[in-house]
């Protein structure tokens, strides 16, 4: 370890997991950094390595990263400039770990930086557990996954930096200029802002799913707002391909944690509880919202769950006329076209399309009023965080075609517009500085 | 002849995957020329006024969208992008991976004649419509594709990998250092694309131990020597500069003593077969005396030497064409590539810094588009636009800037020097 201020040793505890060893791999890349990883074993952490390198496609990492395990706990802290902990979303399991952190650095903490890569759980209080002298050195930091791809870093200090924010603001240049992270700043608020955002607007299209469940339910939803509204994946797509669980856990601890005029989003419908429930918790088990089966003849049959009759059925091909011509004026780079279409077709699907994007971006704006984080600041984590459009991006294209605070008046019910009034959302909007273009694409 | 000036253009984000995106040419193109108007300061409209006398037209770059994307006569394919395009003229130029430049020397040439007061260069291609190995077959398509390309997997890698044999034989260096000095460059080039916010791989890591590492599962060898790390990127991009007249400077309102304009141009080509290029040369101390050639018409033509030259645009379609430029521009006599490479003198803050938005292998390299992507970065740098990868000197940015822009082994050699 350096006297100066300097991250040249780093040990990321909880490796074996995807996050633990791919934030490894970003600190040991681009931070240059030599990284003990530290898991339950020597085996799991060696195999960690293994994965680790490709994840950023550098075999030149490969010797920076040094396997470990709990046992040597204390030499690696002892040997570390940063600390990152990404173990399991458990408070028990991160409580255990991080008093065996602060009790292995020195009292003092010896200049030592103490992270954590949590995406729910309280940042004071993981700072409690550590001696007083040490908590302005603790903070949230957490990782988008994959970290490689996706660039997002919600940063979060903690009142015991009030009056030192000396490490803070080195640990946040640091995650932007040698990361090459898209650094936000958040308060220590539930799911921070990207996953609040993000979540919100994922369980509000499985709430859709479920009152629409005679329409086809979660393919129907899907195929409404389908890549081109600005996504590569469709949120329930998504939500499998995160894990039903870990969308559970989130959207629980917002619904339990938070109050905003969204409150009754995050309540998780039933049918989703009852997937959990039946271990059916996405694509890493096989089975979610979609199940992909073979066939003996070697086809693959696409399957979704319909709510209405509980069992799995073949996916629909939806046909909506006004998708189609979306698609069609998105695939010559016409944006106006396909947002008049979006605006003016008076179909169901158009509608229902068109009150989603717009909650979203309402959502998105009065998150970042509540967490005081600034408009641009909601963009940058869906945008690096989810590689959705981002909100004031969106927000211009609807604009291509219509005038955007009536189309609030017209699509959304009275409790929102009157809180865009309110908090005069709208007044503080302002140029988005990514493109909508690239987000919009010219897909189903 | 009336001098050429550069109002300005556009170039896409080459990050970008369009048919993953799922669009199509017409998207690309409506798109890099609605934000070089934007950037200009014109609309559609002012090429439909300029259209009734027969003012203006489009020089369009590709090299091969036959190939990929199954389209022709480019030209007219501007029609589809506004009606304002009907009634101009518009054709397409091609010459393999120095197409942009093509297109700008005609564009360039009519303007200085008094043909036409504005002159629109649009140049792009969609290379991602393929997968690699296809890709790589369409690009021998560059070379003499009977004796050079066919059946042959990855061609272009193969024949800069020869490149480089014949540096390290006509040169007698030693093998390692070279080596290093192209891990060094390859380094470099993906460095300074992390300062352009337009570049394919800004988000990418690279270092220079893994550009050294070549060989291993993260960085194949794929043509003799050179791993994948010495190589360009395929990217799907287009490139849009817009050129005036005096007249049409004035007209406009603008002030043409501090515009960037067309100082000189060289244009020469080598013979097509790599072996013809190197047993068929006259006698010289340059690898690719063609080239130099090139650079020097240029310098006579502006009148201007390589002291006077404050950045440069090279062609990095491998390491090993952006070492044998650096004698060709004058940068170092040949021979002294190793010495300027280890020194830093073409970095980003070196006295002679090359590519500062990333080059071919950082920025991307949509073939047709280069010549006008390098050409519009060199407008950036002289006219202070480039923000965050833009050169400064002293407080100063650069008065004049060289671009060699290469189709083929270093065949068709296209250099321009754009000043103020």
């Amino acid at each position: 370890m350096s006297n100066k201020l300097e991250i040249n040793t780093v040990t990321v505890v909880g490796a074996n997991g995807v996050m633990g060893r791919n934030i490894a791999a970003i600190f040991a890349s681009f931070g240059n950094a030599k990284v003990y990883l530290v898991s339950r074993s020597m085996e799991k952490s060696i195999e960690a390595i293994e994965k680790a390198y490709l994840s950023v496609r550098a075999e030149s990492i490969r010797n920076k990263m040094i396997p470990s395990d709990y046992e040597h706990l204390c030499e690696c802290v002892g040997k570390s400039d940063l600390i990152f902990e990404a173990c399991a979303e458990d408070w028990n399991v991160k409580e255990e770990i991080h008093t065996r952190i602060a009790n292995a650095a020195k009292a003092d903490g010896n200049g030592k930086i103490f992270c954590s890569g949590t995406s729910g759980l309280s940042i004071t209080g993981l700072a409690r557990l550590y001696p007083l002298q040490c908590r302005s050195r603790f903070m949230g930091m957490h990782f988008f996954n994959p970290p490689y791809q996706m660039t997002l870093c919600e940063m979060t200090p903690t009142k015991y930096m009030d009056d030192d924010k000396f490490y803070f603001n080195f640990m946040k240049t640091y995650a932007e200029k040698v990361l090459y992270r898209t650094v936000v700043e958040t308060a220590d608020v539930p799911a921070f802002m990207g996953n609040r955002i993000g979540f919100q607007f994922i369980n509000e299209s499985l709430q859709m799913a479920d009152a629409y469940r005679d329409n086809g339910g979660i393919d129907y939803i899907d195929a409404v707002v389908g890549p081109f509204t600005g996504r590569s994946m469709p949120p329930l797509v998504t939500a499998d391909f995160v894990g039903l669980d870990v969308h559970k856990a989130i959207v629980e601890n917002l619904y339990e944690n938070t109050d905003d005029y969204a409150h009754s989003s995050f309540q998780l419908p039933g049918f989703t509880q009852r997937l959990v429930r039946d271990g059916k918790t996405g694509r890493k088990v096989g089975a979610g919202l979609y199940k992909t089966v073979v066939h003996d003849s070697g086809r693959k049959i696409y399957q979704v769950y319909d709510i209405a009759h509980g069992f799995y059925r073949e996916r629909m091909k939806y046909t909506f006329p006004f998708s189609e011509e979306m698609v069609r004026f998105l695939r010559i780079g016409d944006y106006e076209a396909a947002f008049h279409t979006l605006v003016t077709n008076q179909s169901q699907e158009a509608k229902l399309c068109c009150e989603l994007l717009l909650k979203y971006i309402i959502y998105s704006l009065n998150a970042a009023t509540l967490l005081k984080c600034g408009m641009d600041a909601a963009d940058d984590v869906m945008a690096a965080g989810f590689h959705w459009c981002p909100p004031l991006a969106l927000l211009e294209a609807f604009a291509l075609a219509a005038d955007f605070e009536k189309l609030c008046e017209e699509h959304l019910e009275p409790k929102i517009v009157g809180v865009i009034n309110q908090r005069k959302l709208l007044d503080g909007v302002k140029k988005s500085r990514y493109d909508y273009r690239k987000f919009l694409l010219a897909k189903k | 002849m009336g001098k050429v000036y550069v109002l300005g253009g556009a170039q896409t984000d080459f990050e970008r995957n369009w048919t993953k995106e799922g669009k199509n040419v017409i998207a690309l193109l409506k798109e890099v020329m609605t934000d070089a108007f934007n950037q200009v300061g014109i609309g559609f409209s002012d090429i439909e006024e300029l259209n009734k006398e027969n003012r203006t037209a489009c020089f369009v770059g590709n090299f091969i969208a036959e190939e990929y994307i199954h389209q022709g006569h480019l030209g007219a394919l501007l029609t589809e992008v506004s009606p304002s395009f009907y009634g101009v003229p518009s054709a397409r130029y091609e010459a393999a991976c120095a197409s942009g430049s093509a297109a700008l020397d005609a564009a360039i040439t009519k303007v200085k004649a008094g043909e036409y007061d504005l002159a629109v260069a649009v140049c792009w291609e969609l290379m991602k419509t393929v997968d690699s190995k296809t890709c790589g077959d369409i690009l021998g398509r560059a070379a003499y594709y009977e004796s050079e390309g066919k059946d042959i997997s990855f061609p272009f890698p193969r024949l800069f990998g020869r490149l480089a044999d014949e540096t390290i034989s006509k040169y007698g260096l030693d093998e390692k250092r070279y080596l290093d000095a192209l891990a060094r460059i390859s380094n470099l080039n993906y460095g300074n694309a992390k300062r352009n916010p337009l570049a394919q791989t800004r988000k990418w890591f690279m270092n220079y131990e893994q550009a050294s590492r070549r060989g291993t599962d993260t960085n194949a060898l794929i043509g003799g020597r050179l791993a994948v790390s010495d190589c360009s990127q395929v990217t799907d991009g287009a490139a849009v500069v817009v050129l005036a007249s005096e007249h049409m400077v004035k007209e406009l309102g603008r002030k043409a003593e501090d515009m960037p304009y067309v100082k000189g141009y060289g244009h020469r080509t080598a013979p097509m077969l790599f072996d013809k290029k190197l047993w068929e040369q006259p006698k010289s101390r340059y690898l690719l005396p063609w080239t130099r050639q090139a650079v020097l018409d240029a310098y006579r033509r502006s009148g201007l030497t390589v002291d006077d030259i404050d950045v440069f645009e090279t062609h990095d379609c491998f390491t090993s064409s952006e070492y044998a430029a650096l004698s060709a521009f004058g940068i170092c006599e040949p021979g002294g590539e190793l010495k300027t490479v280890e020194e830093g003198m073409i970095e980003f803050e070196g006295k002679k810094p090359i590519n500062p938005g990333g080059g071919l292998i950082g920025c991307g390299h949509p073939v047709g588009a280069t010549g006008c992507r390098m050409f519009l970065d060199l407008y950036k740098q002289v006219s202070g636009k480039a923000f965050g990868y833009q050169v400064v000197r002293n407080g100063m940015r650069p008065e004049n800037g060289m671009m060699l822009n290469i189709g083929g082994t270093a065949t068709t050699n296209y250099v321009f020097i754009v000043g103020r």
